[in-house]
């Protein structure tokens, strides 16, 4: 046995015997991955397997006149060509809110959403297949702002209206927090777009088995979510859907909605024989979700002594053209906007609004990171304006058990600010490190 | 559609000599990935800038997705079912899986195919010279610290035996 496999051996051994907590554990599929051997979904053929591709609109928001696939369809190895009018269910998705059009039907609502589908006997053939699909457009005017979504004769997304959800949170009486406020910062923050970029694109390959069970090999974060939004598009109960999770190679989110699992399902329905597509990364980042820009307007109070008193804030999340999980990362922003910070006055109110750009779903911290930039940024001003050290001021508001949150809960449990504080405090003296000087802020418009 | 055109590849790939009577017109991805179910060979862009899909060809790494397959023609091709197995580990692979360097895998045959050409013809790299080797490879979990110290360890382990 070689010094390397004895050390893996024992790293099992002690993991058996006192479970991996506390522990360095080699991962489990550590070995196979490092030699090129895990089985990623675009890694896995089957005999006679067809190539699908995904036409994607080149409109943000049009009205679909007409698809002709006559072209794409006579061209030899193509197997099949499916637009909206081809599903045999329901063309409708969404991991919250059943909102999203698997196929473009009547109209296209952000650049990059699927419009028609390819399965051919090779990628260069299903690519050229794509190229002869022609759809009529007729372009309407966008709405690209969350701000300007919400406006009285705004362009409508979504015929109901483009405000997803209002989330309110109230606590004490902020009014009164802002009279005892000695100093009030308040600022316009924007945060960005962002894609996921997990290394590994969207990728799946699906087939029925002679007994009509459909197998889906897929790089997901939830099978069991999408077996079931899969069932309700081809119209299949989910125990005739065999859902398999492959090595997935790097997610953060992007892959817990359904990514091309719906799509792939139909080739292999509509041509009766396994089909793989896998999204090149420019597709992957048109048509896929990302995380939420926001807008946030906000104001903080403290007293001359260095106690928070009264947060007020708006926050506007740009969903995109679809919910996925925007009606909830949105909602956490109202909650988390204040940050781990006690304030006995608490007013916010966030937005989650469909506009016609790119959709945004989960990204890793679910809204908490846009939070964070905006909560941070507001104590690293007040303890600058009240001559304070950021640590001793964040250590003399943070949330501590007993207290409550913004949505009025008792911290009870795992409340653990304060003692990360205080060690990061001991780092920053350990390490004879300083904090960077903030450079005054400017003006913003307001 | 039939005016594909053929080729017959003839190269070294992990040793072995291959002769195959394919498409033509490819990138050398396609034919590692397609031709030779060499399924190690990873294709995260397509456009040259994540690493994925890195190879050596004449020991040189290089990316297999900007590489069209008839330049491999007369040459040697290395991929990473060619650099080690679960029975006889390289030992950046040996570093890197105790190093924690592995998260969900897909950059991690690039990378280690840029490490051992790194360890190739640098047996004793500074921290620097690992970071510069590893650049044109992206990693999206693990931020990168644990597999500089997989390719310092991997040095060492290679020097001492």
């Amino acid at each position: 046995m070689s010094e390397f496999q004895k050390t893996i051996s024992q790293a099992v051994r002690i993991s058996q015997s006192t479970g991996p907590v506390g522990q360095s554990v080699v991962r489990e599929d550590a070995v196979v991955k490092a030699t090129g051997r895990a089985v990623y979904a675009a890694d896995i053929t089957r005999p006679d397997m067809l190539y699908g591709k995904v036409l994607l609109s080149t409109e943000a928001h049009a009205l679909i006149k007409n698809i002709d696939t006559s072209a794409a369809k006579n061209i030899p190895g193509v197997h099949a060509v499916l637009t909206a009018r081809d599903i045999p269910g329901e063309n409708v998705y969404g991991i919250a809110v059943a909102d999203q059009q698997v196929l473009a039907e009547k109209k296209v609502r952000f650049f990059g959403e699927p419009v028609a589908l390819v399965a051919a006997e090779t990628p260069e053939i299903a690519e050229a297949a794509l190229k002869e699909i022609k759809v009529a457009y007729e372009p309407l005017e966008g709405v690209f702002n969350p701000i300007d979504a919400l406006k009285e004769g705004a362009p409508k997304v979504h015929e109901a209206g483009n405000l997803l959800l209002h989330t309110r949170v109230r606590k004490g009486d902020y009014r009164i927090g802002f009279e005892q406020a000695d100093v009030i910062v308040e600022n316009l923050f924007r945060t960005h777009g962002q894609d996921h970029s997990p290394l590994e694109p969207e990728s799946g390959v699906a087939w029925f088995d002679g007994d009509g069970i459909l197998n889906i090999y897929s790089s997901s974060q939830y099978i069991f979510r999408d077996r079931k939004q899969v069932g309700r598009v081809l119209n299949i109960p989910i125990n005739r859907i065999h859902s398999v999770n492959t090595t997935v190679g790097g997610g953060f989110g992007r892959k817990d909605d359904v990514t091309v699992e719906i799509l792939v399902s139909l080739l292999a329905w509509a041509t009766q024989k396994p089909v793989k597509l896998v999204y090149t990364r420019h597709e992957s980042m048109l048509t896929q979700t990302h995380r939420h820009p926001t807008i946030v307007r906000i104001r903080s109070g403290a007293t001359a002594s260095g106690k928070l008193t009264a947060l007020e804030a708006v926050v506007y999340g740009d969903t995109g053209a679809y919910a996925s999980l925007g009606i909830y990362v949105i909602k956490k922003m109202a909650l988390h906007i204040g940050g781990p910070y006690y304030y006995p006055h608490y007013k916010a109110d966030s937005f989650s609004v469909y506009t016609n750009n790119p959709i945004a779903g989960a990204f890793r911290g679910f809204g908490i990171l846009q939070a964070a930039t905006v909560h941070e940024v507001q104590m690293d001003e007040l303890a600058r304006r009240l001559g304070m050290d950021p640590i001793e001021f964040r250590l003399q508001n943070c949330l501590r058990e007993g207290l409550t949150f913004s949505t009025g809960q008792v911290m009870d449990q795992a409340c653990g600010i304060a003692a990360t504080l205080e060690e990061l405090r001991e780092y920053v003296k350990r390490h004879g490190l300083q904090f960077k000087k903030h450079p005054e802020h400017q003006e913003v418009e307001r | 559609m039939d005016d594909t055109n053929y080729i017959t590849m003839e190269l070294t790939v992990n040793g072995r000599r291959v002769s195959k009577h394919c498409r033509s017109g490819r990138r050398l991805i396609d034919f590692l990935r397609d031709d030779l179910n060499l399924m190690g060979v990873k294709e995260g862009c397509g456009e040259g800038e994540c690493g994925s899909c890195t190879v050596l060809l004449d020991g040189k790494a290089v990316l297999s997705c900007l590489t069209p397959m008839e330049k491999a023609i007369g040459h040697e091709v290395i991929t990473i079912e060619g650099i080690g197995s679960a029975n006889r580990l390289h030992p950046l692979q040996e570093a890197i899986i105790e190093e924690g360097g592995i998260q969900c895998g897909f950059c991690t045959p690039g990378m280690i195919m840029s490490g051992v050409e790194l360890l190739a013809r640098n047996p004793h790299p500074d921290r620097a010279e690992i970071i510069a080797a590893i650049s044109g490879n992206l990693c999206r979990c693990t931020g990168y610290q644990k597999i500089v110290r997989s390719i310092e360890q991997a040095a060492q382990k290679m020097s001492s035996s």
